[in-house]
């Protein structure tokens, strides 16, 4: 029974996993332009016929779509990403060295927003109408009508030119990577605690809460004892969609901070047209969001076995 | 609620009518060097920036990209939504579960990531940008709309108009439409917030179709410099995305209450 849910997972992830890259193979293959003739035209040479077939080989342009992909797909799974049109480097090492910034800010980010936002989630349900309630909503709105890059400069501001307290271009991987996880954090923060209130306000609201206040019970000790399990079980639902959104959240913040992350490079190659990088990108996006989404499942079912 | 936040669009409304009238919008790209970096006064209220250029005027036409992205969101992301929803609801069985499957992955796509692919292949630009709002947020309104409906199907209203032989498209107009605005209202509010945030951070990374145009995102990147000696050339942009976006969402709540 347990392997067959198991297998069912899996087959669905790899399933939606291999329909997203598929069609973000065709879509950029039915691309304007001709890769080689934009990467010939950079160097401004004159290419024999021969020349340009060699790199159709080479960059695995030739044959049919099926097969173009399945080669694709091969090399894939087997770590060998291609080259980049641009830097002549292998991708593969380009992410290597990149993604662990990229991991940073977007792990520590959440990671900073799940126990913020616990925390202000739980205050904002012992006392509504407090500041933890109001400030968690403002929060919420904000995070809708401002542009994150936006605050990101004004985080730039203050914390790096105003107060000096990091050193934000110059200082060490460490240091580069705060501010970046601060911004994303702020931007989760305040959703994440308004759906862990909404998981104490259930609690607030049943009778074995009232019981406890009746036996004489504090009302912070009696919501922490009975709501902490409601709380993270409303947290964890909403933190499945969260992290798969982080890839767009990171990006911003690579950029407004000009940490050498994964995004930063995909901007550059959208703007120089850089294929190479666009294919493995799309695919471990699609991988993360996948894996991310069927993770949360299996991990909702594995705590309340009563949700289908 | 309802009375101040209306009283503030409309003074929003007519202060910038009324300051477009009588200042006039001056050329946003009439470069004067003599007057680089003024401070506000009479004809320019909120001075110039680095090349001489009128701040107020480019804040104000770079409501113009922002607008155009809004309303090709809202007509393809509602009008493909509602079909697809309808198509779950209604259509035959194998297209169901399809188009459901689909709608449901497309919920985890992050847009700003779908912008940058898209950028990719079809170059930077307004519609670059409306198309990838399309293709992430017309979800939501169908899976909305399809649940929306499987609840009404189960109505003593709708099986007494189904009895009194309404046709379908009838009594679809009749029962579904005033029940689905105040969804379809609440949606569309954060839509049109995240078309006008999706156009200002392409912008910044520098993917807005031609630098030149006046666009909020654009102008924040470029005044970035000036962010500790001049802070009005930053803020002026980020202040009218931050109100466009929380007028948005009020007018389309507000939308929502009103036909509920």
């Amino acid at each position: 029974m347990r392997i067959e849910v198991a297998a069912r997972t899996l087959g669905r992830l790899v399933l939606s996993w291999l329909a997203v890259t598929a069609a973000a193979f065709v879509l950029l293959r039915l691309m304007p332009g001709d890769p080689i003739a934009i990467f010939l035209d950079q160097l401004s040479v004159q290419a024999s016929p021969e020349t340009v077939a060699a790199y159709r080989t080479q960059w695995g342009l030739d044959g049919s779509l099926l097969g173009q992909f399945l080669r694709w797909l091969l090399g894939f799974l087997t770590l060998d990403w291609g080259v980049s049109f641009e830097t002549g480097r292998a991708v593969s090492e380009d992410f290597a060295a990149r993604l662990p910034y990229s991991a940073a800010i977007g792990f520590g980010g959440m990671a900073l927003a799940v126990l913020g936002g616990y925390g202000l989630g739980f205050l904002a349900a012992l006392r509504p109408h407090g500041w933890a309630d109001v400030g968690s909503r403002a929060l919420v709105v904000a995070g809708q009508a401002l542009p994150a890059f936006a605050v990101g400069l004004v985080l730039l501001w203050v914390l790096g030119v105003q107060l000096r307290w990091i050193n934000v271009f110059g200082g060490g991987p460490v240091e580069r990577v705060v501010l970046p996880m601060l911004l994303v954090a702020v931007f989760s923060i305040g959703s994440m605690a308004r759906i862990t209130r909404a998981g104490f306000m259930d609690v607030k609201a049943s009778p074995y809460f009232r019981t406890a206040l009746a036996k004489g019970r504090s009302t912070t000790g009696a919501l922490w004892h009975h709501g902490r399990a409601s709380g993270a079980l409303a947290l964890i639902a909403a933190l499945a969609p969260e992290l798969a959104w982080i890839v767009g959240g990171t990006a911003v913040a690579e950029i407004v901070f000009a940490v050498p992350g994964v995004s930063e490079r995909v901007v550059q190659a959208v703007n120089n047209r850089d294929y190479a990088i666009l294919q493995p990108y799309i695919a471990l996006v699609a991988l993360w969001v996948a894996v991310v989404l069927q993770a949360g499942r299996a991990l909702r079912h594995a705590l309340d076995p009563r949700l289908a | 609620m309802r009375q101040p936040s209306l009283i503030l669009i409309g003074m929003i409304v007519v202060g910038i009518g009324s300051w477009i009238l009588t200042a006039g919008l001056n050329d946003p790209h009439s470069i004067d060097l003599a007057n680089r970096l003024a401070k506000p006064s009479v004809g320019a209220p909120l001075g110039t920036d680095h090349l001489g250029r009128d701040l107020a005027t480019r804040v104000v036409l770079g409501i113009v990209p922002s607008l155009t992205a809004i309303a090709m969101v809202l007509v393809g992301g509602i009008g493909i939504g509602v079909t697809a929803g309808g198509v779950i609801a209604l259509g035959p069985p194998a297209l169901r579960g399809a188009v459901a499957w689909l709608a449901e992955t497309v919920l985890a796509v992050p847009t700003l990531v779908t912008a940058l692919v898209l950028s990719a292949i079809f170059g930077a630009g307004v519609w670059t940008v409306a198309m990838a709002l399309i293709v992430t947020s017309w979800a939501p309104y169908a899976l909305t709309i399809a649940a929306l409906f499987d609840r009404i199907r189960g109505e003593t209203y709708w099986r007494a108009s189904e009895a009194l032989g309404t046709t379908l498209p009838a009594a679809l107009w009749r029962h579904m439409l005033p029940n689905a605005w105040p969804a379809i209202g609440a949606l569309a509010g954060a839509d049109a917030g995240r078309a006008v945030i999706l156009v200002a951070s392409l912008g910044f990374i520098g993917l807005s179709a031609d630098t030149g145009r006046p666009e909020w995102g654009a102008m924040i990147y470029e005044y970035r410099v000036f962010l500790f000696t001049e802070p009005r050339l930053v803020l002026a942009p980020v202040i009218a995305c931050a109100l466009v976006t929380t007028l948005l969402h009020l007018l389309f709540d507000r939308q929502g209450d009103r036909r509920r």
